[in-house]
């Protein structure tokens, strides 16, 4: 403990001599982070779909006071992926070799169906069965633009039809679902008949007056419940409505998800290099052979260099945290559990860097393989779960700690066993590498 | 065959130490014995295991085969001085002698620190980063660092290599006055007058093996072509030593 506590200090003494690598230690990762945090926040790229149009009769259908074809409804699409528009064998070949995510068809006949009203017409879609993650995601589009246009058609509909029931209030002169006419409407049959009533009264005919009654009765409660289909119309166009309010003026708020990843990725780099390169150094400068001659184990030496980097990566992410709280509209908070999380993912990072570094001679050498095996096991890490890919990431740290990373920032409420399970992940893989990394300085140290 | 003429008061008897690096012989079966206030010089051509076999004493390397036993049953304390300085080159020689001590767990590092300083000829290089200290500076260093252990047993490999003969006559003196003092020094090298001059006795390596133990005299007696002490008599016959050529004994 004494002897590690002494190289500890050392370690430290030799970092703050070494200002360039001070610099790139605290402004390396802040450029990461930055890099990492807009590259996942910016718009993600607009997936590309083939759209096979066998409808090619140009017809148009009215809604409302306006008439949709088959290339409004392609507009609409335009808004949320890239159309290619291709025959049937080129939509077909272009998705075999990977170069569209989907194959989009327009079947014939597809608004004369719609216009029919008989007939439910359907578009069909093919999607890649190269990556299910990414064909569900294009699935879920095309189904929110197909929703958007029945939305849309919709709308109209219920517009002709209010007017329809307006018309048979009112009266008048209306052209509807391309018919015209002039009628009477409830409210003049009402004064017209009411009207006879009274006339019938003055005549003496009283029982043909009360005739008219039930007539006058059924005019007034039909327009009652007509009044009362407005509203169930509207409800029926649009049962929940979504309010979109504009947040307070300000900075632009990063991603938690962007920040995560950034977090991740500086935090890891940072503190694998870090780890491999005061490893290697002790190799490199002869001094291992001599601390190896029982001044320190090689348990102890190995514990020391993880304890370095978890400090050197919590100073570190709490800077960045800090940056992020001070700069920006991301909530942190929970600096606890942040406290402990950089811990052990520094000790973990520190684990695995060492391991890197003890396999080497050189540090230049040490920094080249530990970068060769962090830079992949990165990626890794940040994909969403997806089998193989998800087994790796959570057989190196960077899995867990991103997982630990992620919980802080973006759940609402932190369940501890959770919480606990992921860091207790984050302290077994570190104590499995610090024991690898241990045996294998042992090995070095006494070739 | 090699000539044993074993020490007298031995703090170190090592019997038949093997090593082999991927199946080449490094060691093959070698036999040394170090007494108190005594200098063996381990000398042999480039290959002959001298490293392997101070490495090994030292505890830096393990032996494959082979006994090492230390006087009184306990492993003296052992000073290890590689031929490339073991010490962090981005510290001054003042903090590295002050680390080394606090880690040999030297009862005040700060003090035991400035002692070897003043011994090593270094107070005035004491603030100076080792890695811009001459060769010979920063030889002494490495010695220094050895010493801070308070050690009875000096291992050096090839001490005065990389030194101008003004550098490696400051060392010997210190070297020297350690032997006086009563401390058993083991050091490799390939110059056979300094193995004479040094040491006060030779232990021939080459291709893993010991070839012969025993005073120069001893060697140039057995193996030269004249009789005779001086340098180029025992150079004469350390060469026909490691060639295989038969000396006095052999032409019989």
């Amino acid at each position: 403990m004494r002897a590690a506590a002494l190289i500890f200090r050392k370690d430290l003494l030799l970092l703050a001599r070494a200002p360039a690598l001070l610099l790139v230690l605290v402004v390396y990762p802040v450029l990461v982070a930055l890099l990492i945090a807009l590259a996942l926040q910016g718009d993600e790229r607009r997936p590309d779909v083939a759209v096979v149009n066998l409808d090619t009769s140009g017809r148009t259908v009215a809604v409302g006071e306006r008439r949709l074809g088959v290339e409004d409804y392609l507009e609409r699409l335009s808004e949320d992926v890239d159309v290619r528009r291709l025959d049937a064998d080129a939509a077909a070949a272009a998705l075999d070799q990977g170069r569209v995510s989907a194959v989009l068809t327009i079947p014939e006949g597809f608004i004369a169906d719609l216009q029919s009203g008989v007939r439910r017409p359907a578009l069909m879609v093919a999607a890649s069965r190269r990556s299910p993650i990414e064909a569900d995601a294009i699935v879920r589009r095309l189904e929110a633009a197909v929703y958007r246009l029945n939305q849309s058609l919709a709308t109209g509909y219920v517009n002709q039809v209010l007017r329809l029931v307006d018309f048979v209030v009112d009266g008048g002169r209306i052209g509807i679902f391309g018919r015209t006419g002039d009628a009477l409407g409830l409210r003049r049959s009402r004064v017209l008949v009411t009207d006879l009533q009274k006339r019938l009264r003055a005549a003496g005919d009283l029982r043909s007056a009360a005739e008219l009654g039930p007539l006058v009765n059924f005019i007034e409660e039909t327009r009652r419940n007509l009044d009362l289909a407005k509203p169930a119309a509207n409800a029926i166009r649009a049962p929940i409505a979504l309010e979109v309010t504009e947040g307070a003026p300000g900075r632009e708020p990063l991603s938690a998800f962007g920040f995560a990843g950034a977090l991740l990725v500086s935090l890891g780099l940072a503190g694998v290099l870090l780890a491999a390169a005061a490893m290697s150094a002790e190799r490199e400068d002869h001094a291992l052979a001599r601390l190896a001659r029982g001044l320190i184990s090689s348990w102890a030496l190995v514990a020391e260099k993880m304890a370095f980097t978890a400090v050197a990566c919590l100073v570190v992410g709490l800077a960045l945290l800090g940056g992020v709280a001070v700069a920006t509209d991301l909530a942190v908070g929970r600096w606890g559990l942040w406290l402990a999380t950089l811990l052990l993912a520094g000790l973990a990072f520190g684990a695995f860097g060492v391991l890197a570094g003890a396999l080497a001679r050189e540090t230049r050498s040490a920094l080249l393989i530990a970068l060769m095996l962090a830079l992949p096991l990165l990626a890794i890490g940040l994909l969403p779960d997806s089998g193989a890919a998800s087994a790796i990431s959570q057989i190196v740290p960077f899995g867990p700690a991103f997982d630990a990373f992620q919980t802080l920032l973006v759940e609402p409420t932190i369940d501890a066993g959770d919480i606990s399970v992921t860091l207790g992940h984050l302290a077994l893989l570190a104590v499995v590498f610090g024991a690898a990394a241990a045996l294998a300085v042992s090995r070095k140290a006494r070739a | 065959m090699a000539a044993m003429s074993p020490a007298a008061d031995p703090v170190l008897v090592a019997r038949a130490l093997r090593r082999a690096f991927r199946g080449v012989r490094a060691l093959d079966g070698v036999d040394v014995d170090l007494a108190a206030g005594e200098a063996v010089a381990l000398l042999g051509p480039n290959g002959a295991g001298k490293t392997t076999l101070l490495t090994i004493l030292a505890g830096v390397a393990r032996r494959d085969e082979g006994s090492l036993e230390w006087a009184a049953g306990a492993a003296p304390r052992v000073g290890w001085v590689p031929q490339r300085p073991a010490l962090y080159p981005r510290l001054s020689a003042r903090e590295n002698l002050r680390l080394f001590a606090a880690l040999e767990r030297a009862g005040d590092p700060d003090a035991l620190a400035e002692e070897l300083l003043g011994r090593a000829d270094l107070t005035e290089f004491a603030d100076r980063t080792a890695a811009n200290l001459s060769t010979g500076t920063l030889q002494r260093l490495n010695l220094a660092i050895a010493l801070a252990g308070r050690p009875s047993v000096l291992l050096l490999d090839e001490p005065t290599a990389t030194l101008s003969p003004d550098q490696r006559l400051r060392l010997w003196k210190w070297l020297d006055e350690l032997r006086d003092a009563g401390m058993a020094l083991m050091f490799s090298t390939q110059s056979v007058d300094e193995a004479m001059r040094r040491g006060d006795r030779l232990v021939v390596l080459a291709a893993g093996r010991v070839l012969f133990t025993g005073t120069s005299q001893e060697m140039v007696a057995a193996h030269g072509v004249g009789g005779g002490g001086d340098a180029e008599a025992a150079e004469l016959a350390f060469m026909r030593l490691v060639t295989g050529l038969p000396g006095t004994d052999g032409a019989g």
